[in-house]
C-alpha cells in the first residue's frame, strides 16, 4: 500500500512541499445572466489552498461555496456565465484560459470528488475501466498497465478484493464503496489539489466517518491540497486545517479551523455556532436562531450582506447599510481575517455569548 | 385514562415482498423493512426514532400514521386497535395523528394557495365551518408566517417557510401526536434551528406527542425525552435520552454516537475513544441470522450468529450514577456493557 504511494509521491512536481500554495483565488465573482437579471453567485472572493493542509469552505445553499470551487476546474458554461478576478492553480492563470488548457490540468493538478457517487460515475463502464481510462488520458501507458494502476488505487482506498471489484459496475457497489472508488478516480493521477464538494452529505453516519477518515489519509500520504466543501460546521470542526466562512457569495471569515469554530468573530459564523444542537449537551432551552433567512442572488442586500440578519448591526450604525466591509486583520487574533464593521468583534460575541 | 398510553405498538412487522429474477427465474423475496417493534407513548411525550438509511425508521413512521398497512402486529390508538382499520374508519385517527415531510418541495401541490392547502383538512373534517379564513390565519400566525400571505403559492416562500406551512397543515385539525419524518434535514443550517424552536414552542403550546425520526444525533437529543435507536428494522437499545447518550449500552448505540460529527469538538470538547465500524449497513432483503448487527460488531462472537438477542431491560441502569436514570432502559446486546463518554465532552484541565 505505503510503495504505491511513494512512487506517486516521487511523481509529484519537483520543488513542491507541504504549506506551498496550489490555488490562489483572487478577487473572483462568479455571475449568471438570466432572465429575472444578474445572479451574483460570487462576489469578490478571495482565498488560498496550500499543500498538505485542509480547507473547509463553509456556507448554506446558495453561498457559492460550489459555484467558486467549479469555475478552478472550468466546469461553468464560459458563455453563460461572467467569471472576474483570478484563478491561479499551481502558477497558471485560468480565468479565461481555454478548455484544452482545463483539460490538461483536471486530474493532472485538481481533481474533484462530488457529493452523489451514484450520479457522477458512468452506470455502464466497470469501475477499474473508469479509473484506467482517467489514468491513460494523461499517461501513454498499456490498457493493462493502466488496470493495475486501477486496482492499486482502489486497494489503496481501502475497497476489499480490489481486481474483483474493478471489474464490477457501479451498482454493484454500496454507498460508500461507490465513494471510495469516486476517491481512487479523484486521486488516480496524484494531483495538487482535491476538490470535496459535500462528500459525505449523501452517506450515512458511520459510513461518513470511513470517508472523512479516508481523506485525511490520502491528504497524508499524498500530501495534496483539499478543499472540503460542506455545510456541516460539526464535519468542519472534526478533520479540517482551515476554514473560509462565506455567506451570500462572499467570504465573510477565514482562519485556522478549530480557532474560528472556538472563537468566532464574524456575527454569522458565531450565530450558527450558536444555533447548532450538541449531542453531548442536555440543554432543552430555545435554540439561539439567526432571524430571516439567506437573501437572493438577484438583489442582495446594500453594504455587508448579512445586515438585514444581524444582531449586532445597530451598534455599529449606517456603516453596515452602507458600505461593504472589507477583508482587515480580525483585531486581538493572529493569523484571522474577517469583513465586518464591529470595532471588537471578539470582545463584543462574548459578551453576548455571556449574556445568553 | 390516565394510565392509557397515546400510542402502544406490539410486534409491528412491515414487510414489502417483490419478484426477483435470477437467472432464468423469477424469486420471491422480501425486503423487512420493520420487524418486531414494541413501544409505547405517553401524552405529550416525544420519541425519537435514530438509525442510518435502510433501518426502517421512516417505514415505522408511515405505519404510525397508517399511510401503509404493517404485515403483522399491532397498533393502538388511545387504546383503540387501528392495525387494519379501513380507509373510511380511519378518518377519525387522521384528525389525531398528524405527519410532517422532510421535503417542504415535495410536500405542498404547488397548483394550491396556502390557503387552499390549509382549508382542505378543514372542510375534509368539517372544522371552523364558515369560518375557515378565519382558522387558516390564525394557524399562519401561529407558525410564524404572514396571514396576508393566503393566497400566496408554494413557490412564493423559502423553504424554511414551506416547513412552516407543512406544520401549520399538520396543526389544522387540533392532533394529538405528530410524526415528524426528518422535519429539518432538508433545510438551511441557519434555518433548522428557527423551525426547532418553532416545534418545541407548539409542543409546550398544544400539549403535543411527537414521534421524531431524525438522523442528527444533537437534533435529537435536544428535542426528544425518550431515544429509539433502530438497525435493520428492528429497535437495538431504547430508553430515556440520558440513558442512550451518556450511558449506551448497545454496540451499534456506541458507534453511532462515536461516528457522528459534533458541533461540541469546536467548542473545545474531545472525545475519549473513536469507534469505527467497518463496511456499509446489509441489505434488509436477506439480514444476517441472529444479532443483525454482528457483521460489523467487534464483540461477536458464535452466539451472536445463532440466537437473536431480544430487547431486555438493562442490567446496569440505575448503578453507580445516583440514581439519574429513571424509566425504562433495554438493549438488545448478548454482550452489553456500558461506554461512557462516546459523544465529546469538555475536558476541564
Amino acid at each position: 500500500m505505503t510503495a504505491t504511494a511513494e512512487q506517486f509521491t516521487t511523481t509529484m512536481g519537483e520543488a513542491s512541499q507541504a504549506g506551498d500554495v496550489v490555488l490562489d483565488v483572487d478577487d473572483l465573482s462568479i455571475a449568471f445572466p438570466t432572465e429575472e437579471g444578474l445572479v451574483r453567485a460570487v462576489s469578490n472572493l478571495t482565498y488560498q489552498a496550500r499543500l498538505g493542509r485542509t480547507l473547509a469552505i463553509v456556507g448554506e445553499s446558495g453561498s457559492g461555496k460550489s459555484v467558486s470551487s467549479m469555475a478552478v476546474l472550468g466546469l461553468h458554461n464560459p458563455k453563460r456565465t461572467q467569471i472576474t478576478g483570478s484563478i491561479k492553480l499551481d502558477g497558471q492563470e485560468l480565468v479565461g484560459a481555454s478548455q484544452a488548457t482545463f483539460q490538461k490540468l483536471r486530474s493532472t493538478t485538481a481533481a474533484m470528488v462530488f457529493q452523489d457517487p451514484q450520479s457522477s460515475l458512468h452506470p455502464f463502464h466497470k469501475v477499474g475501466r473508469q479509473i484506467a481510462e482517467a489514468y491513460r488520458a494523461h499517461h501513454s501507458v498499456s490498457k493493462a498497465v493502466a488496470q493495475k494502476r486501477a486496482v492499486e488505487m482502489l486497494d489503496l482506498v481501502g475497497i476489499p478484493t480490489p481486481a474483483r471489484r474493478a471489474l464490477q459496475f457501479p451498482h454493484e457497489f454500496s454507498g460508500g464503496m461507490r465513494q471510495r472508488a469516486m476517491i481512487a478516480l479523484g486521486l488516480v493521477n496524484d494531483p495538487k489539489l482535491l476538490i470535496a464538494d459535500e462528500p459525505t452529505t449523501a452517506l450515512d453516519v458511520t459510513v461518513q466517518a470511513q470517508i472523512l477518515d479516508l481523506i485525511n489519509d490520502m491528504q497524508k500520504e499524498f500530501g495534496s491540497a483539499v478543499i472540503l466543501i460542506t455545510h456541516d460546521l460539526a464535519v468542519v470542526a472534526e478533520t479540517a486545517d482551515d476554514i473560509l466562512v462565506m455567506y451570500a457569495g462572499r467570504g465573510v471569515e477565514k482562519g485556522d479551523a478549530k480557532e474560528v469554530l472556538s472563537q468566532p468573530s464574524h456575527p454569522y459564523t458565531h450565530g450558527l455556532l450558536q444555533s447548532i444542537p450538541s449531542a453531548s449537551d442536555d440543554a432543552t432551552a430555545e435554540l439561539k436562531a439567526i432571524r430571516g433567512a439567506p437573501p437572493s442572488l438577484l438583489n442582495l442586500p446594500s453594504g455587508c450582506s448579512f445586515h438585514p440578519r444581524c444582531d449586532f448591526q445597530k451598534l455599529v450604525g449606517a456603516a453596515c447599510i452602507d458600505t461593504l466591509p472589507e477583508w482587515r486583520p480580525t483585531p486581538g487574533l493572529t493569523g484571522r481575517e474577517l469583513r465586518c464593521h464591529l470595532e471588537d468583534p471578539v470582545a463584543t460575541l462574548q459578551n453576548d455569548e455571556g449574556a445568553k | 385514562m390516565s394510565d392509557q398510553p397515546l400510542l402502544k405498538v406490539t410486534d409491528l412487522v412491515r414487510h414489502f415482498p417483490f419478484k426477483e429474477v435470477q437467472g432464468l427465474r423469477m424469486m420471491k423475496a422480501t425486503v423487512q423493512a420493520v420487524d418486531g417493534l414494541s413501544f409505547s407513548l405517553g401524552h405529550g411525550q416525544t420519541l425519537g426514532l435514530v438509525g442510518e438509511s435502510g433501518c426502517g425508521k421512516s417505514t415505522t413512521a408511515r405505519l404510525l400514521t397508517r399511510l401503509d398497512e404493517p404485515t403483522s402486529g399491532k397498533i393502538e390508538f388511545q387504546g383503540r386497535d387501528i392495525t387494519h382499520l379501513k380507509e373510511s374508519e380511519l378518518r377519525g385517527i387522521r384528525r389525531d395523528v398528524q405527519m410532517i415531510f422532510q421535503d417542504p418541495y415535495s410536500s405542498l401541490n404547488p397548483r394550491h394557495t396556502v390557503g387552499s392547502i390549509l382549508t382542505t383538512p378543514l372542510k375534509v373534517h368539517g372544522l371552523h365551518q364558515g369560518k375557515e379564513k378565519a382558522r387558516v390565519q390564525e394557524l399562519l400566525e401561529l407558525v410564524g408566517l404572514n396571514p396576508e400571505h393566503i393566497n400566496r403559492y408554494p413557490s412564493e416562500f423559502s423553504g424554511g417557510q414551506r416547513q412552516r406551512i407543512g406544520i401549520a397543515r399538520a396543526l389544522a385539525v387540533e392532533p394529538k401526536l405528530i410524526i415528524a419524518d426528518e422535519p429539518v434535514s432538508a433545510l438551511d443550517v441557519s434555518i433548522q434551528a428557527q423551525v426547532m424552536n418553532l416545534l418545541g414552542r407548539l409542543r409546550n403550546e398544544l400539549d403535543l406527542a411527537f414521534i421524531f425520526v431524525a438522523h442528527d444525533l444533537g437534533v435529537v437529543r435536544h428535542f426528544c425525552d425518550q431515544v429509539a435507536v433502530m438497525y435493520l428494522g428492528k429497535i437495538v437499545e431504547y430508553g430515556d435520552k440520558r440513558q442512550i447518550y451518556d450511558l449506551p449500552e448497545h454496540p451499534y448505540t456506541q458507534a453511532l454516537l462515536s461516528a457522528a460529527p459534533d458541533i461540541a469538538v469546536a467548542r473545545g470538547a474531545q472525545r475519549a475513544e473513536r469507534i469505527r465500524l467497518v463496511g456499509d449497513v446489509p441489505s434488509p432483503i436477506s439480514p444476517p441470522s441472529g444479532c443483525r448487527f454482528r457483521t460489523r460488531c467487534w464483540k461477536a462472537q458464535d452466539i451472536c450468529a445463532e440466537q437473536e438477542p431480544p430487547l431486555v431491560p438493562s442490567t446496569a441502569t440505575d448503578a453507580g450514577r445516583g440514581g439519574r436514570e429513571k424509566g425504562l432502559h433495554l438493549q438488545a446486546c448478548h454482550f452489553p456493557e456500558v461506554k461512557p463518554a462516546l459523544v465529546p465532552e469538555i475536558v476541564s484541565a
